[in-house]
């Protein structure tokens, strides 16, 4: 049998399989993230969330879903149709390439690559072009307006993101996810790291447009940015690229700075419990402080994030990639070196 | 100082911070949520709902077609035409409200000099036509035998301050 | 002329004013219930208190006390504001809180007062008196537990309607005002009670509980049930007119206005013609306007411009009436005739056919010599200023004709016209008297001129009245008094046959192929020929409307803007107060339509196009030319052979004042009238 998977087809298989096996958790992931998000606004609102449909409202992404499927998809008459429809697979689909690469247990990942991280970044850099296409297909100022502002804001903090993980990767010597997990044995890199981390996260809330940094869908001044001409499931499918790009995000977090799938606690009783298990209770961390964060915080204007992200997180950032290379190379402590 | 302080400060992100721990608290605090079709919240004697027509204990509808009502209401959703009825007494041969203008103010209460139309404490009357919000005469009195023993305990209620 | 100080207000008033109306002339308002600048002065609510300077120290009655040179009067003092307050407390004791219920709510005096003067609560425990309901008839419903005593209405019964049906019995809280034995009311004049009484014990019965004053469209209008030009005030909530109350106008009928007039509302909803009908097969059928165009077009285009004919009713205003006489011209055709009773008779001269003196100048006759005419049914507003200057005293008048009660003694000097031949003669009884006024008049009922020695009748009334010294510089006593409301404005813009023309009674007979009846009722339908293609424009099923082929439903007088003519020669406008019902339009704009669609179109679009039109061609109806009264200069006769009378007797134009036109008698109302009344009619033929 494991002969049959050495074999091209086999390889192909496997790898479909993996690829299944990784996607739809994912996809039933994005649904609860939903509900998640929901319930746990609610909770800081003095509200219940949805409680109505399924024991809990357990049931109400499902509904949701229903409804988004069985609902018209308009296209505006003045679109540009296959740009309109093209868009949000973009977005969707580039959300759940990047899922390749990250390693949920130590080598599990469908494709264990030594430039994981850069293959990461590259992605999610792409999504921009989702965005832009989406709001110039549209035919749409509203649409429109917030795709500029969008891909404005996504290049903008990509360039802290950027300092931050060559930071990551002078601690670690290498482009593997693995490898940058397993680099934080002895302790996370959140701990000596820990202003890139925050500027990590806050960046993170940025590039996957959430609050704070919602601009490019601004409800109360562009209706909702570029996704306004948007309807069914065609609107779902950026829903669902969102809520997967922040748990990429996530993922991308604890990947860097907590570990991946390492026990916080490193003795016995803990270490027998599988990877998957941190892994997961990390990323659902990572999540709670995005919806808290959300139900917190109000929205940025428009030059307070922009000045952000010049003017206060490259520096930073830059000044702390100079120093840690600096502090690395006076200690000796640069691996491979 | 004060400008590197506050520099220095914001940094530290303490602002945030105490937000989210606001948030937090209330996260894990009692909800004011009512599980509305299963809760409800009380009603005052003086809740403005669904309006009623109500009649006297013999039967006799109390509206006397006098059109204070009428001639009060800010949103102009009364509508009566009177004549008189075979007994030779004042009576409406139509009274129609429309509920979508409505505003529930309940100035028409208030000038009633009969206590004939009422608002009572029903509202839920949601409808899935914009003509069933139109309501008649007919309606209005069936409103008002329906809530008649609650109409009458809220005017008894309130009538030491009228 | 007396100087008095009314609250600092300096003013001249002359001697035998009252106070009251020397306060009203220096527009200080005095609230009051019982008197009435129209009726006797009864002083009898004591509302109008005031104090007078130099006067024992009490508050006087403004309205029964007279003026004297130097009078200082305050009206807004704490005394007299204390003595009206406990007027009004005395006045409400009696008086049910039944205002929600009350039809005069709104626009009730003594509920205006009230809000002055009235205290917030009642300091009387004890019951209220109640008094029975009273059946005054099917027009005045009674709540006479409201009556505050004012006796308005009895004062006007007695005094301008001149039927002393009226009167209160008892005293101090037991007096009742009634009929003493229950009756219904016989004044054609009885709805002006309603108006008169200032709370709601006396409402209108047809209008009860309708609606209220607040919720009505106010639209001024004349009207045309009788020729007076009656200056009304057309009351209308939605699409419905609802009432019809009288406007001030001293010149005509001061503010009264007759229960036919007032009452038959009711009749614009009923019977309407709400859309164009084609005859086929013998029976009507509902149809469009374009299919009734198209069949009257085709029967007009068929015949030869002699053959088409067209008569006006009573109630068409000037700029239908013109709209139609220019279609007739542009078809070519002379038969024309707004007599719709068959009247012929000269009509060269405006003073030919108009009430000369005027109505207002009624109060300047002396003597007065009515002949064929009942002026009591066919203007019974006209008829109460004859009252009013009988009154004044030093009035003679007498009748010849059929014998009536018309309020004033007026002896009945014959029945026919041999009674006019004896008083050319001068050898009747009341030539003396005649001879003796210094401004006689003569009323000549429209009536008579329809009878087939009318020219003639016409021209010996002239010669009566060149005899009798009635026309001089200063004075025209010749009057025509008719009772349609269109016909001065028709002859004024002289809708009548033309050269060669043919008259109401050649058209019919088949005289013409093609009849257009322009609200036409009152003409013999039957006496139209078998083979006449019938077109009746109008408002109303009536009389016209069952002959007609093609029926083009038109406008009642309240649904359009209108001018018209009075029996005096008094040019008024009525304004549009509602919509006509359904397909019906302005009759003008029909006329208009179907001009155009038969390649004639006239020229005005536009009503202002139509006024300016009007005005062009006739100028009398210009605004500039306001009304005028005429100078009995010019003494040329009208045509007419004076031998030519015949000796039948003159008899009545109405047989019921009820119920006269189209509207009347689709009026419920009216036909109540005419029950209640219909016994008391029986006992007086027998």
């Amino acid at each position: 049998m494991s002969g049959f998977f050495q074999t091209d087809l086999g390889i192909v298989i496997l790898t479909l399989l993996k690829s299944l096996a990784l996607i739809v958790p994912l996809l039933i992931g994005v649904a609860y993230l939903t509900l998640f998000e929901r319930k746990v606004m609610g909770a800081m609102q003095l509200r219940k969330g949805p409680n109505i449909v399924g024991p809990f409202g357990l049931w109400q992404p499902f509904a949701d879903a229903l409804k988004m499927l069985f609902k018209e998809t308009i296209i505006p008459t003045g679109s540009d149709r296959l740009l309109f429809m093209i868009a949000p697979m973009i977005t969707f689909g580039l959300a759940v390439v990047a899922w390749a690469v990250i390693p949920v247990s130590n080598h599990w990942a469908i494709a264990n690559i030594n430039v994981g991280i850069l293959y990461l970044f590259a992605i999610s850099s792409l999504g921009v072009y989702g965005i832009i296409i989406a709001g110039w297909a549209s035919n749409s100022k509203y649409a429109f307006l917030g795709a500029l502002r969008s891909a404005a804001q996504m290049v903008s903090y990509e360039v802290s993101m950027g300092f931050i993980i060559v930071t990551v990767l002078v601690c670690v010597g290498s482009l593997n996810l693995n490898d940058i997990v397993m680099a934080q044995r002895h302790f996370w890199f959140a701990i000596p790291l820990f202003p890139l981390f925050v500027i990590f996260f806050i960046s993170g809330l940025a590039e996957t447009n959430r609050a704070p940094f919602d601009l490019a869908e601004g409800e109360s001044e562009i209706v909702a940015g570029f996704f306004v001409e948007y309807s069914a499931m065609s609107f779902a499918l950026f829903f669902l690229g969102e809520y997967a790009n922040m748990i990429l995000i996530s993922a991308m977090t604890t990947t860097l700075f907590l570990g991946g799938w390492l026990s916080p606690i490193p003795f016995v009783p803990f270490t027998m419990i599988p990877g998957v298990f941190w892994f997961l209770l990390k990323v659902l961390m990572c999540l709670f402080v995005f919806v808290w964060v959300r139900a917190t915080l109000p929205r940025l204007r428009y030059d307070q994030l922009m000045a952000l992200g010049w003017k206060v997180f490259l520096p930073i950032t830059l000044v702390y990639l100079v120093a840690v290379a600096g502090v690395m190379e006076y200690f000796g402590w640069l691996p491979n070196a | 100082m004060n400008r590197l302080g506050r520099m220095a400060w914001g940094l530290v992100l303490w602002e945030i911070l105490s937000g989210m721990a606001l948030t937090l608290k209330t996260f894990f605090g009692p909800k004011a949520t009512i599980n509305y079709p299963y809760e409800k919240n009380p009603t005052g004697p003086r809740f403005k709902g669904e309006h009623a027509l109500r009649r006297y204990p013999n039967g006799e509808e109390r509206c006397i077609a006098c059109k204070l009502c009428e001639a009060v209401c800010p949103a102009q959703a009364i509508t009566i035409e009177a004549e008189p009825r075979d007994d030779g007494s004042r009576r409406t041969t139509r009274y129609d409200i429309d509920m979508t203008k409505c505003i529930y103010c309940g100035l028409c209460e208030e000038a009633c000099p009969v206590d004939a139309i009422v608002e009572g404490p029903n509202f839920e009357f949601a409808a899935e036509t914009r003509e069933e919000l139109l309501y008649d005469k007919a309606k209005l009195l069936d409103n008002g035998d329906r809530w008649e023993p609650e109409l009458a305990k809220r005017l008894e209620l309130d009538a030491p301050y009228r | 002329m007396a100087k008095v100080t009314v609250d600092g207000i300096e003013v001249e008033i002359a001697n035998g004013s009252t106070v009251l109306q020397a306060a009203e002339a220096a527009g200080v308002e005095i609230p009051r219930f019982c008197y009435h600048e129209r009726l006797s002065v009864a002083g009898n609510c004591r509302m109008c208190l005031v104090e007078i300077e130099k006067m024992p120290p009490r508050p006087q009655a403004s309205c029964a006390l007279p003026v004297s040179d130097g009078m200082v009067v305050h009206t807004d003092t704490e005394m007299v504001r204390k003595a009206r307050r406990g007027v009004m407390e005395f006045l409400l004791i009696n008086h049910p809180l039944d205002c929600p219920i009350c039809d005069q709510g709104g626009e009730c005096d003594l509920q205006d007062e009230a809000v002055s003067y009235g205290r917030d609560d009642s300091r009387y425990d004890e019951g209220k008196r109640a008094v029975a309901q009273l059946d005054w008839g099917p027009l005045v419903k009674t709540t006479m537990t409201r009556c505050i005593h004012c006796t308005r209405c009895i004062r006007f019964s007695t005094e301008v309607a001149g039927v002393s049906e009226l009167g209160a019995t008892a005293r101090g809280e037991s007096m009742q005002v009634g009929t003493y034995i229950q009756k219904a009311l016989s004044s054609e004049l009885s709805g002006n009670i309603i108006d008169l009484c200032p709370v709601g014990a006396l409402t209108s019965k047809p209008y009860a509980f309708t609606a209220r004053p607040w919720e009505l469209r106010k639209t001024d209008s004349v009207d045309v049930l009788d020729a007076v030009g009656t200056n009304i005030r057309v009351d209308a909530r939605g699409a419905e007119v609802l009432r019809i109350l009288p406007r001030m106008n001293d010149d005509v009928n001061e503010e009264w206005l007759g229960d036919k007039s007032r009452f038959a509302v009711d009749g614009l909803k009923r019977r309407r013609l709400d859309r164009p009908w084609v005859r086929e097969n013998g029976k009507l059928r509902a149809a469009s306007w374009e299919e009734a165009f198209a069949a009257i077009a085709g029967r007009m285009k068929a015949v030869t411009p002699d053959r088409l004919g067209a008569i006006t009713g009573d109630q068409c205003d000037v700029e239908s009436m013109l709209a139609l006489k220019e279609f007739f011209a542009a078809l070519g055709s002379q038969n024309l005739d707004c007599r719709q009773d068959g009247a012929v008779f000269d009509a060269s001269r405006r003073s030919f056919y108009l009430f000369n003196t005027t109505i207002a100048g009624i109060e300047e006759a002396d003597a007065l010599l009515i002949i064929g005419s009942n002026p009591r049914h066919e203007a019974p507003v006209l008829n109460a200023r004859i009252r009013k200057r009988w009154l004044a005293g030093g009035f003679a008048a007498a009748l010849i004709g059929t014998a009536h009660d018309l309020t004033y003694p007026a002896e009945q000097i014959g029945v026919g016209p041999d009674a006019i031949t004896a008083l050319l003669d001068g050898t009747h009884a009341f030539s003396a008297t005649l001879e003796a006024a210094k401004a006689p008049m003569i009323i000549l009922g429209a009536g008579v001129l329809a009878r087939p020695d009318g020219a003639a009748i016409h021209a010996a009334a002239w010669q009566l009245a060149l005899k009798y010294n009635m026309l001089s510089a200063e004075w025209h006593g010749f009057n025509v008094l008719h009772h349609a409301a269109a016909r001065t404005g028709a002859l004024d813009i002289g809708f009548l046959p033309g050269e060669g023309g043919k008259a109401t009674s050649q058209m019919l007979q088949d005289g013409v192929d093609v009849l257009w009846l322009q609200g036409a009722d009152e003409l013999d339908v039957a006496a139209i020929g078998a083979k006449t293609f019938v077109i009746y424009q109008g408002h109303h099923g009536d009389a016209g409307a069952a002959r007609a082929d093609v029926i083009l439903p038109g406008s009642a007088y309240t649904e359009k803007d209108g001018t018209y003519v009075s029996t005096e020669g008094r040019v008024q406008s009525g304004f549009l107060a509602v919509k006509a019902p359904g397909d019906a339009r302005e009759d003008w704009r029909i006329i208009r339509a179907l001009s155009a669609y038969m390649g004639h179109a006239l020229p005005y679009d536009s009503l202002q196009d139509m006024r300016a039109h009007l005005a062009a061609t006739y100028p009398l109806f210009a605004p500039a030319n306001a009304f005028r009264r005429f100078a009995g200069t010019d003494t040329a006769a009208p045509a007419g052979d004076v031998s030519a009378m015949s000796d039948a007797p003159f008899v009545p134009v109405f047989e019921t004042y009820y119920q006269t036109d189209a509207v009347s008698r689709a009026s419920p109302t009216m036909a109540a009238c005419i029950a209640a009344h219909a016994p008391v009619v029986a006992e007086a033929a027998e």
